[in-house]
């Protein structure tokens, strides 16, 4: 047979991760992003300090306690575990806000880029309400009226965030669905349904994952932020309550402010240096120029 | 006995910037089992646009089938269910793409796709399904099939991707196989051995082949019959041997004319001269007139009817008039 092709199979996903693997910054981002999650996942399962604990005199600085080696904020609690045990409700937060977004935007968008018509007609005007409303207030209103729980928050921040998501599957899915591979799939019988989920979106899934990344990291601002405006949840320690409970001492004291604010840093940068280590290794010609 | 696909004044129209226009025109085609029946014609002729009316695949809108029939076996494919013609698609109808290196979807092993196909139609399980796909792949001359099964379509060339495609075509035994112009982006050592394959395919399953082409090459070797349309119409329709051996209508003899044979001193490669006309501009008369050298009044006044004016049917009033 002439029309043998002989070289080793490599489906596109190792592909990609070959690429990414060899993106420095990328890798940076993986590791510093695996210490937080590790350390947080430490402090919520295996560390045995109450952040809420007054352990010793308040604003003590860093470094003067061995056993706070953090200081203590306003309240004289260790900033050490508050950081440790805020970590996790922060990132759950980022992580279920990122996923609601993806959920509402790929399905929205995925129906109206596929059906195109009225329905994407109606989709997109409401993409549009949401679009046009601004994020930040909407958000607070919408944790205003609900308590402001965990889930309140992820919600409220999922809610507001995936118009851009919503247009970005659009785009894709209106794309895709002209490409031959959806004809044959047609041909051979699929329902529109499978077109949709196992022909398009697998297909239109790299830039997804792109944007689903760097959503989280968005997610995570959002928090911070809404904490700090005094609308996070109270009853539960997160790096953005310790900022907002923090900020009118700022000038007394800058460590319990910086610390918490480091680790937001931190993790969303690291989160956007994976984000744009995705985007290169599915985009090779982009990574070219 | 009748035909097992039957074509029957076919009229399909488009919505456009331009009005309404008709993409096909009182187009009438019929194939039996285990048949033949090759449709050529320059682009644009309404090739593609008469496989994927039988497929039920014309995109809409813009497109509708605005008259006449498609029988499957008696069955009017234009007036069931769009979950019934579901259930024919693969299985009972199946068709073959021009560009092997894009009908193939990209994120997927081809051994799942053609498994997929199996499993869209017949009760069995992934593992099964998959057994299956390996095998079809080996019918259709792909070696070490357990491996490539489990390739991607980009590990392959566009000669194993058409096999592939093949395989997926006939994995439910369709009894109607479309493939529009499957040897076009082939090499041509690899197209003599897919247009093998598709023989050999159907004297295994019996099944009627219409071949879509432009290459009178592809008809000579494939064809039982031959459909020649132009403009959205069949302007001549016969035996392969008929048309290619005594080409009536003077499109079908400059199709044929435009063969280069080897050996016979040609320098110059002949063409046909002009394009086809653009559909919304087709005018009450002969939509070839613009471009033919037997064309006289009666030709920009009315439309040619495929009719038998000797030796078979074509729509030609110069045929008719016996001035050719």
């Amino acid at each position: 047979m002439t029309d043998a092709v002989a070289f080793k199979p490599e489906s596109p996903a190792r592909e990609a991760w070959r690429m990414f693997r060899r993106n420095i910054p990328a890798m940076i981002g993986v590791v510093v992003l695996s210490i937080i999650v590790l350390a947080t996942l430490w402090g919520t399962f295996f560390f045995a300090g109450n952040p809420y604990e007054i352990v010793w005199a308040p604003h003590e600085a860093p470094g003067v306690a061995p056993e706070f080696l953090l200081g203590t904020d306003y309240l004289g609690r260790d900033i050490f575990a508050g950081l440790v045990t805020g970590g996790g409700p922060t990132l759950a937060v980022g992580a279920a806000a990122a996923a609601i977004t993806m959920v509402i935007g790929i399905s929205l968008g995925a129906l109206a880029g596929f059906y195109g018509g009225w329905v994407d007609n109606l989709l997109m005007r409401i993409t549009e309400f949401f679009q046009v409303l601004p994020t930040l207030l909407f958000a607070m209103v919408l944790v205003t009226l609900f308590s402001p729980t965990l889930t309140t928050i992820a919600l409220a921040i999922g809610v507001v965030s995936w118009p851009q998501t919503a247009r970005l599957t659009r785009a894709e899915v209106m794309k895709i669905k002209e490409l031959e591979y959806v004809t044959a799939a047609r041909a051979i019988g699929a329902k529109n349904r499978r077109i949709i989920w196992q022909v398009i979106l697998p297909n239109a899934a790299p830039p997804l994952i792109v944007s689903a990344t760097l959503t989280i990291g968005v997610a995570i601002l959002f928090e911070a932020g809404l904490s700090f405006l005094g609308l996070g949840d109270p009853n539960t320690m997160s790096w953005g309550l310790m900022i907002g409970s923090n900020r009118a001492y700022i000038l007394d004291a800058w460590w319990p402010v910086t610390f918490p604010g480091l680790a937001i840093f931190l993790t969303v940068f690291s989160v956007s240096l994976i984000g744009d280590g995705l985007n290169d290794a599915f985009n090779p010609k982009l990574r070219e120029r | 006995m009748s035909a097992l696909l039957e074509i029957e004044n076919l009229r399909v129209a488009f919505n456009t910037r331009h009005g309404e226009v008709t993409a096909l025109d009182s187009v009438s085609l019929t194939v039996n089992a285990g048949e033949t029946l090759g449709v050529v014609g320059e682009s644009g002729c309404g090739k593609s646009i008469t496989a994927l009316s039988v497929m039920g695949l014309i995109p809409s809108p813009p497109g509708r089938i605005a008259g006449g029939a498609i029988r499957l076996a008696g069955e009017d494919l234009t007036r069931v269910s769009e979950a019934r013609m579901r259930a024919l698609r693969g299985a009972e109808l199946a068709m073959i793409f021009q560009e092997p290196m894009t009908s193939l979807n990209p994120v997927f092993t081809v051994g799942d796709q053609i498994a997929e196909a199996i499993m869209l139609h017949q009760k069995v399980g992934h593992a099964q399904a998959f057994r299956d796909a390996v095998a079809l792949l080996d019918r259709v001359g792909i070696p070490s099939p357990d491996r490539r099964a489990r390739d991607y379509p980009h590990q392959l060339s566009g000669g194993m991707r058409q096999r592939v495609m093949i395989a997926m075509a006939v994995s439910c035994r369709p009894r109607v196989l479309i493939a529009d112009e499957p040897t076009t982006a082939l090499d041509v050592t690899v197209q003599a051995q897919i247009f093998d394959l598709l023989n050999e395919i159907q004297r295994d399953f019996g099944a009627a082949i219409i071949l879509i082409t432009h290459d009178m090459g592809a008809i000579s070797e494939m064809a039982d019959r031959v459909a020649v349309m132009y403009a959205g119409r069949v302007i001549e329709e016969a035996d392969a041997d008929d048309v290619l051996d005594h080409p009536q209508h003077p499109y079908t003899r400059g199709l044929i004319s435009c063969i280069p044979a080897l050996g016979k001193g040609d320098t110059e490669l002949r063409e046909i001269p002009g394009v086809v006309p653009p559909l919304h501009r087709l005018g009450a008369g002969c939509a070839f007139a613009e471009r033919c050298a037997h064309r006289n009044g009666r030709c920009d006044s009315g439309k040619p009817l495929l009719v038998n004016h000797g030796h078979h049917p074509a729509a030609c009033h110069a045929v008719q008039e016996g001035r050719i």
